[in-house]
């Protein structure tokens, strides 16, 4: 019988806890940010300080059920969607054209389903490229893989998204994002690392000339004029530099413990989008270092859980799909975190779970459900955690 | 079905086939070394974020600081009432709302417009296409005022469908802008008195100027700034509300003289009228007042204006609306100014003969009469080597000191004047105030000092004609006051229009007691004088003005107007009621009144009769005489016996000896119709009418009380002898004067 007993204890299914905790917790602080930051601007403008924290709890609930359904379906059953994915994500690029498109802060990248319910297609594109490099990836022979041309037919769908992403939906960071997802999880399968340092140095020194073309040519190109004021804001502090010097000034005055829960002066409408992109700096005001450490900690735990998940994967495709959604993760919160730090150029990322926006958490929560799938079809037995 | 759910939620580990990759230990391996490189990127943002702190923190605090602007905001105070004696309201601040349009917020939400639209659309009277271009073309708009002052009742169908969004989704963008606007309940009731509000607080003419810091109060404000740990303090003063004033006006009291002053004049207006299309009378000018106390309980000027729309000139058929188009900027502003300015403080003029009250005070008191003396009234007196003439160019005979006043006779009273000296006569016009402000508590008062003779260089004529209110100016405000203290017992109080001063709760500020300023004769001389005033009023010139069933005393006026000759009169009654026991006093003014044939005092007397007949039983002042069946026709027909109001019939008939006894076909004899004089066809003077010597028109004797010197135009004419007459030149300048 103990026999019997502990083989029931090997077999029996596992589920990630800890992952879970960290992504409600996210959420809620979240919540309390979005309200913390957006209140005072909503009454102003709306007359309804909860507005935007109404909008993104419904969403919550709304995502909460996706994210239940994924935990509960096998992944397996995704993988024969991957190029249907890939099909589905290019038609809905091409929508935003269309009269469903909608244009917001000048910006049309967006689809209207219904009333005023609408989506982003990149959201669906990210999901979709993690899908489909996991099911080329899991198909393709590891020989195949390490030669140049094998990798250059993974990357080369998700390259054509990312490049759709940025001239269709002029949206330059969701294409970085999905560009940026494909090439992490090739790298992960791939033995080979060369051709990766090789890559990462061209793009070093492309991004070396292009930086030097922006500072000593004379260019009106909206992103080379980004790009200058990105290293010196302050040429510009009431045009591109605004928001920019606006969340240095929010970040620098916080200090170790910041203002307090409610304290910020910059959310008071100085900060654009500050319950959005921007919402980093505002954490920053008022909870100070001390409090944007916690964040930052939170998310390192969720990657690494993510990371455990992978490498205890009972199969490839299911490792590789938790790759993916680690590299969303882990590329969208270090990009966020970098632009609000204007350690890179501004571009428009929202930090997961925390920024508004309801689609957005939605597909987030929608991928993590995928990756407590994978952890509950981890075998005990097997592997030591 | 349910199968084919179970099939997709479950899963099978065991179904495992052979060929399924596995993450292989090098990928692994990869992944913890992707997985530092993360690592590595958060701490590189964490010592990023650590230097931007270090580095900039003090700096950035401080930019932070510099930006912010402590948006202060005003909370406006509430301007204090004005109460009249038995608290009604006279005029009071209420809050109204401004409908502001913020076409930023309508077009940053989505799907808003329409819905705002539809729902202003529904609530106020609004060109919704226009404002729809409005809020498409100006999209950055933050402010725009679409209505003003609207009231509460106004808005609370809209702002019940925008704090209902459930119902009505998407009313965005609108938003309502609190103030105070200055209503007056009563519109023109005593507006002259009272006066308005320019703009929020500063108050034009009458109480609304005089007690303006004292109605205005201090706005509060709503600011935040800095403490030392750099926190935002919001910190609130409340707005310190104005205090409020009780005035001594009774309203029931002024809208009674309102009534029978606008009566009167709509009998002698428009197209019927002497002067076609004018109004009754240049101004007409009421003033109540308790003679044992100084209180004004009314004053009224005619014409009048609407409190609540005082800067439209057609509203009161003033002028017609071509008239008010082809008006240069300049003409609007004096002809409103004209309306608007309080005849009764601000307008000056010769008292005529009510003034005699005062002359024969004097001479009383000072001991020159004793009341024993006896006149003779031949039409006229040479004082001065000037003829002056009586009203009555027969003249009255014989007469007691009693009878001259009864029969206003200007013989007897340049005789008194002989008798006193200009001396004692200007030392008690001075005591009555003449020539001095009275400082009563209203913005406005006409300074008269210039316009009284200097007892120094007082002529014999001068002081003849001074005798019957001729040469000097007065107020209205001034004569009543004096002539308060003539049947009060010689106590001057100063003229008070407010009592009581109240804080904005309620609290009692200041009570403004009656201030006796100086006693101007003694009591008995008072007592004295109240018999001879009766007897104006039971067998003089006076028995127009007394109402059914009351004893009355008083004394008429009538006073040719500078340039004399015009046939322009200032006639006038002042009345005091009981006689026994003066509770009020009365004094009614007209100012030319339009009719052919200016100089009756009757036209006064029979508006202070008609308002005595009503005042004074509201006062509780009863019936103490028999009232005969025709009398009490009239009040039943005046209303005051049954209750209801109806016009009263004028009484042309009734006509006293004061007014020239004019033959019709004298009158058609005379070719000049303004004036009443026989004019030379070839020189254009003036004629005599009994002599045909061409004459001047001042000289004129045909003006009843306003007969003055034979030759005074060739006194001025010269130029030797302005100052000695001093009234001359001034007087006219001065006819209406701030």
């Amino acid at each position: 019988m103990p026999i019997r007993k502990k083989n029931k204890t090997k077999n029996q299914s596992f589920f990630d806890y800890t992952l879970l905790f960290v992504v409600i917790f996210l959420i809620a602080f979240g919540l309390i940010m979005i309200y913390s930051t957006s209140s005072y601007e909503a009454t102003g403008q709306l007359g309804d300080s909860t507005y935007y924290l109404r909008h993104q709890f419904i969403a919550t609930i709304a995502g909460t059920f996706v994210m239940f359904m994924t935990t509960m379906i096998d992944y397996h059953r995704w993988e024969k969607y991957a190029f249907i994915g890939m099909g589905v994500s290019i038609i809905l690029i091409f929508l935003v054209l269309t009269p469903m498109g909608v244009e917001v802060n000048g910006a049309r990248r967006w689809i209207r389903v219904v009333g005023s319910l609408q989506f982003q297609p990149a959201e669906i594109v990210k999901i979709a490229v993690i899908l489909f490099c996991a099911s080329m990836i899991t198909h393709f022979s590891k020989k195949k893989l390490a030669t140049f041309k094998g990798a250059l037919i993974v990357i080369a769908a998700p390259a054509v998204m990312a490049l759709l992403l940025w001239q269709i939906t002029d949206n330059l960071s969701s294409g970085i994002i999905v560009g940026g997802i494909a090439v992490v999880m090739l790298f992960v399968a791939d033995s080979d690392y060369k051709k990766y340092i090789i890559a990462f140095l061209i793009v070093v020194a492309l991004g070396a000339v292009v930086v030097y073309a922006a500072t000593h040519m004379q260019s009106d190109s909206f992103r080379m004029g980004r790009i200058a004021i990105w290293l010196d804001p302050e040429k510009d502090p009431d045009g591109i530099g605004f928001q920019t010097l606006q969340a240095l000034y929010a970040i620098g005055s916080g200090g170790i413990f910041g203002k307090g829960l409610g304290g910020s002066m910059q959310k008071l409408g100085f900060l654009p989008e500050a319950q959005n992109d921007m919402i980093f700096s505002i954490i920053c005001e008022e909870l100070g270092l001390f409090g944007a450490l916690a964040v930052i900690l939170l998310f390192v735990l969720l990657i690494w859980r993510c990371m455990v998940i992978a490498n205890n994967a009972p199969d490839l495709f299911g490792a590789l799909l938790v790759v993916g959604v680690m590299a969303h993760f882990a590329i969208q919160v270090i990009l966020n975190i970098a632009v609000v730090t204007n350690t890179m150029p501004n571009t428009g990322i929202s930090l997961p779970f925390i920024s508004y926006g309801g689609t957005s958490e939605m597909f987030l929560m929608a991928e993590i459900g995928l990756v407590l799938n994978v952890s509950r079809q981890i075998r005990l037995k097997d592997n030591v955690m | 079905m349910i199968e084919r759910i179970k099939e997709i939620f479950s899963f099978s580990p065991q179904r495992e086939p052979e060929n399924v990759r596995h993450f292989t230990y090098s990928m692994r391996k990869k992944l913890v070394f992707l997985f530092f490189i993360v690592l590595l990127a958060f701490v590189g943002l964490s010592v990023r974020l650590f230097m931007i702190n270090k580095e900039n923190g003090e700096n950035y605090k401080r930019k932070i600081l510099s930006q912010q602007n402590y948006v202060s905001t005003t909370l406006p105070y509430k301007r204090g009432d004005i109460l009249d004696t038995n608290g009604t309201k006279l005029a009071y601040s209420e809050k109204v709302y401004n409908l502001v349009v913020d076409s930023s917020i309508i077009n940053s939400v989505e799907g808003a417009l329409e819905p705002t639209l539809a729902a202003l659309d529904a609530c106020f009277d609004v060109d919704i296409n226009e404002l729809r271009n409005f809020i498409v073309t100006n999209k950055d708009d933050r402010y725009h005022v679409l209505f003003k002052k609207l009231e509460y009742e106004e808005i609370a169908d809209f702002v019940e469908m925008q704090s209902n969004p459930s119902e009505y989704p998407n009313i965005k963008g609108i938003w309502f802008e609190s103030e105070y606007k200055r209503v007056y309940p009563y519109g023109s009731l005593a507006c002259d008195t009272i006066g308005f509000t320019v703009g929020k607080d500063i108050g034009s003419f009458g109480l609304e100027e005089y007690y303006n810091g004292i109605l205005n109060g201090t706005d509060g404000r709503e600011y935040g700034y800095l403490t030392d740990d750099l926190d935002v303090e919001r910190t609130t003063i409340p707005a310190r509300d104005g205090q409020t004033i009780v005035s001594t006006l009774d309203a029931n009291i002024q809208s009674i003289v309102d009534k029978y002053v606008a009566q009167w004049n709509h009998e002698h207006e428009g197209e019927n009228a002497y002067r076609v299309g004018e109004l009754g009378s240049k101004s007409t000018g009421v003033i109540v007042m308790d003679p044992n106390n100084g209180e004004v309980l009314a004053m009224a000027g005619y014409p009048v204006f609407d409190l609540n729309n005082p800067r439209s000139l057609s509203e009161n058929g003033l002028y017609t609306e071509e008239e008010i188009v082809a008006m240069t900027e300049e003409e609007r502003y004096d002809a409103l100014n004209q309306i608007w300015r309080n005849f009764c403080i601000s307008d000056t003029y010769e008292p005529g003969s009510t003034a005699k009250s005062l002359t024969i005070s004097a001479g009383l008191d000072a001991g020159v009469l004793t009341g024993n003396e006896s006149y003779n009234c031949g039409g006229v007196l040479e004082v001065g080597g000037h003829k002056i003439h009586c009203h009555k160019r027969i003249g009255h005979g014989t007469l007691t000191l009693s009878g001259a006043l009864e029969q206003s006779c200007n013989v007897a009273l340049m005789q008194i004047g002989s008798a006193m000296g200009s001396g004692t006569l200007a030392e008690y016009l001075s005591n009555f105030n003449v020539g001095l402000k009275t400082n009563i508590d209203l913005a406005g008062e006409a300074r008269t000092d210039t316009l009284v003779f200097d007892p120094d260089n007082m002529g014999s004529a001068d002081l003849a004609i001074s005798t019957f209110g001729q040469g000097y100016n007065v107020t209205m405000i001034q004569m009543a006051s004096a002539f308060c203290s003539v049947v009060n017992g010689g106590y001057y109080y100063q003229p008070h229009v407010v009592k009581e001063i109240r804080n904005a709760d309620g609290s009692v500020a200041e009570k403004i007691t009656p201030r006796v300023l100086k006693q101007t004769i003694s009591e008995s001389t008072s007592d004295r004088m109240k018999g001879y005033l009766f007897n104006v009023c039971d067998i003089g010139t006076g028995k127009t003005a007394v109402p059914a069933g009351y004893l009355i005393g008083g004394k008429t006026g009538t006073a040719e107007m500078y340039p004399r000759g015009t046939g322009n009169y200032v006639v006038s009654f002042i009345g005091f009621a009981p006689v026994d026991d003066p509770q009020v006093v009365v004094y009614v003014v007209i100012d030319r009144p339009n009719v052919d044939h200016q100089p009756h005092s009757t036209f006064a007397q029979e508006i202070c009769k008609n308002i005595m007949t009503e005042l004074l039983p509201y006062m509780q002042i009863f019936r103490t005489e028999e009232i005969t069946e025709e009398e009490k026709e009239q009040l039943r027909q005046l209303g005051v016996l049954s209750g209801y109001p109806t016009m009263i019939e004028p009484d042309e008939e009734e006509q006293t000896e004061e007014e020239p006894i004019k033959p019709a076909d004298s009158i058609q004899a005379q070719i000049d119709a303004a004036t009443g004089y026989a004019i030379d066809p070839n020189t254009g003077e003036y004629l005599d009418p009994e002599t045909y010597e061409p004459i001047d028109p001042t000289t004129s004797d045909l003006g009843g009380v306003g007969a003055l010197v034979d030759d005074s135009l060739s006194i001025r004419a010269d130029g030797t002898n302005e100052t000695e007459n001093g009234y001359s030149e001034e007087d006219e300048a001065n006819m209406n004067v701030d």
